[in-house]
């Protein structure tokens, strides 16, 4: 099947002007190369089933990922430089499972551009969402950007690593020709909201050259496509901006993120001081009633002198 | 013994208590001494280790965060963590604005104390107390360098070979829980994208939809797109399941309503027929004693009812049923039939059966006395 469509493709392009590929010049040519992204993906040890969906759902939409197995070390993770330059890869998308609840995502672009170490929240892969959208495995996705990723250096840094790791270079090994899913990158809150939908067409797009043009043209402009929604769905947090590969000195530091740990230890501590605070509180009311003289063995009052038993001793 | 020892120490004239003061002086003196020799060599110790502490905790605060205190005041440029990361990278730092405002924030640092330390107290003891937060690092210069050391030449590549599109505007969201609004403007912002990418897309001749017979496997199994089918199936089941219930129990409620309200209906009718009867009744008792009046007692109304004579006859005055009359006195007509054996005025009164001597016979205290309750329970 791809055979044929491939012969007619090629029947079918090579009537079309000279923007194509099959006919392109040299300068067009080396800016193709530049473009042409390897994605190194993998998880270190420890995660959990959940983390392991949403990388087989990634793995899935973007065929310019290599799966690699589990990475043993959590410390070195300058071996994802040598592991990245054996496999040629451009970009590598590390996740880092901790504690086996939290998730952390580290882009970087070896051999030495920047990384970014984000942690993955509101995680939900295809799998539990039942999402009714679907597409080809391997189309090439339209990469939406929220305007916001050009306010701020750091963000604009981020918006160009992350086009390079989801935006699926033209011509990849089993990336097929159409464009049949968006996926949308969204700041909201000081944080990346992704999500991934499937391009639908209507019918009334294809019935445009009908009479009712009119009526639908007004409709047409949106509502010729609509989209809906694939999955998986996720929020990255940047937490740090390291010049090097999976080193080097910080040039970005987000205050506002709270490790989850920090957020944890806090709850703890919140529940550990409720239970001071009603412990002091229990020593001081014994404290108060031993001197009323009220508790079992506590200090006796002093007798009133002019009691009965004090007069007619 | 004893008694001998006193008695000359008495003689000699020794007073004890003077003697045990001596003592005591004697002792303190000699403690006064060994202390101060002591005390010679500790307080160096001391300041030693002071000085020691301090000194770790300074250095460890410089390693572990970049910022540096407000130890080194002779270069205010230095003071913030930005410059010094510029320094680091040999670039110059020259977002001005960036670094008034670090240094703004530690100038408050300096009364804050760490975050850690708030937690332990309680709610109430922290009261408005601001937490330091550790210093932003924001490199412009070392981020913009990175950014054009990896970026794409985006504005000389052809559309199809990057396919990203930014909003013009950036996407306001006020509230990010409201999950609804939320993923309203994530789908504005990507069908936007959209439209505008297959504008780009046809523009270059490059293929957009796929054509309908064109079949390729597809991200989501046909197995998970059965279970997500199975899903709204199962959905769209429940929801009609729920209306068909909702509209059995609307339905109830309404027939009760109408059950309640003919039975209602039913009583008022009852009881207007009552009424009519009882008021006919009360006329008809104050008009017995004069008779003549008797055709102004019956509402015309009751006359058009009933034509049937009444049961006691009294329609028809002149005419007396003798037939009746008889087999009334004979077997009784009605009437009252309850207390008629219980004893009144005259049942009382009646003396008929009285007999003196039955008085005097043996008094009704003469025969046996009931045994008590537990010998009744043991003789069964």
């Amino acid at each position: 099947m791809a055979a044929v469509y491939k012969a007619l493709s090629n029947g079918s392009k090579k009537s079309k002007p000279s923007t194509d590929t099959s006919t392109p010049d040299p300068t067009t040519i080396a800016l193709l190369k530049q473009t042409r992204q390897r994605l190194l993906l993998l998880p270190s040890r420890g995660v959990t089933f959940r983390h392991r969906h949403l990388l087989n759902d990634l793995a899935a939409l973007l065929p310019h990922a290599r799966r690699e197995s589990k990475l043993d070390t959590k410390t070195q993770l300058t071996q994802l430089n040598e592991l990245a330059d054996l496999y040629n890869c451009t970009t590598v998308l590390f996740f880092e499972a901790r504690k086996g609840k939290d998730l952390y995502a580290w882009l970087s672009k070896p051999p030495n551009g920047p990384t970014i170490k984000f942690h993955v929240q509101n995680l939900h892969t295809m799998d539990e969402l039942h999402f009714t959208g679907n597409c080809l495995r391997g189309s090439r996705p339209i990469l939406s950007f929220d305007g916001a990723f050009d306010a701020a250096p750091h963000w604009r840094l981020a918006k160009e690593m992350l086009r390079q790791a989801f935006g699926v270079p033209p011509g990849a090994r089993r990336s097929k020709p159409f464009v049949d899913h968006v996926v949308g990158f969204t700041l909201v809150g000081g944080r990346v909201w992704i999500r991934c939908y499937q391009i639908a067409e209507t019918e009334t797009d294809k019935s445009k050259k009908t009479d009712k043009m009119d009526k639908q043209t007004v409709e047409g402009e949106s509502g010729g496509t609509s989209l809906v929604e694939i999955g998986p769905r996720f929020v990255l947090t940047p937490i740090v901006i390291l010049e090097g590969s999976f080193g080097g000195p910080v040039i970005y530091e987000n205050k506002e993120f709270v490790s989850p740990n920090a957020v944890r230890s806090e709850l703890l501590r919140k529940k550990a001081g409720k239970f001071n605070v009603r412990a002091r509180h229990g020593v001081e009311t014994k404290a108060k009633l031993d001197e009323l003289g009220l508790a079992t063995g506590g200090k006796k009052m002093p007798r009133d002198p002019l009691d009965n038993r004090e007069m007619f001793a | 013994m004893g008694k001998l020892k006193a008695a000359l120490e008495n003689n000699k004239g020794v007073d004890h208590k003077l003697e045990k003061q001596k003592k005591l002086r004697k002792q303190a003196a000699k403690r006064k001494r060994t202390a101060a020799s002591k005390n010679e060599d500790a307080p160096q110790l001391d300041e030693l280790d002071i000085s020691r502490i301090d000194d770790t905790d300074t250095s460890a605060d410089e390693k572990n965060d970049f910022d540096s205190e407000a130890d080194e005041p002779e270069d205010p440029a230095d003071a913030n963590g930005v410059s010094l990361n510029a320094k680091q990278n040999g670039a110059a730092h020259t977002n001005g604005g960036a670094e008034q405002d670090d240094e703004d924030e530690e100038d408050e640092e300096a009364e804050d104390i760490p975050y850690s330390d708030i937690a332990s107290l309680s709610s109430d003891d922290r009261g408005d107390v601001v937490p330091y937060q550790r210093l932003t690092i924001n490199n412009h210069a070392a981020l913009t360098a990175s950014l054009a050391r990896i970026a794409l030449p985006l504005t000389s590549l052809p559309f199809s070979a990057h396919q990203t599109i930014t909003s013009a505007a950036p996407i306001e969201i006020k509230d990010e829980e409201d999950d609804l609004t939320r993923e309203l403007a994530f789908y504005a912002q990507s069908q936007a994208a959209v439209l505008a990418a297959r504008a780009a897309l046809t523009k270059e001749g490059s293929p957009f939809a796929r054509p309908a017979d064109y079949f390729a496997e597809m991200v989501k199994s046909e197995e998970h797109m059965g279970r997500v089918r199975a899903r709204l199936v199962e959905d769209a089941a429940n929801k009609k399941s729920a209306a068909e219930a909702r509209r059995q129990r609307d339905l109830k409620k309404f027939g009760k309503a109408v059950q309640v309200a003919k039975l209602q209906e039913r009583d008022k009718q009852k009881r207007e027929t009552m009424e009519k009867i009882g008021s006919m009744k009360r006329k008809r008792s104050n008009a017995l004693p004069e008779r003549e009046n008797e055709n102004d007692m019956f509402d015309v109304q009751l006359d058009t009812e009933s034509k049937k004579p009444s049961r006691s006859g009294d329609k028809d005055q002149g005419k007396t049923n003798h037939k009746r009359q008889k087999k009334n006195e004979k077997y009784g007509f009605g009437g009252k039939k309850r207390h008629a054996k219980s004893g009144d005025a005259q049942s009382t009164s009646d003396m008929r059966d009285f007999s003196a001597k039955g008085m005097k016979s043996k008094p009704f205290t003469g025969g046996r006395k009931r045994p008590g309750k537990a010998r009744r329970a043991s003789a069964k």
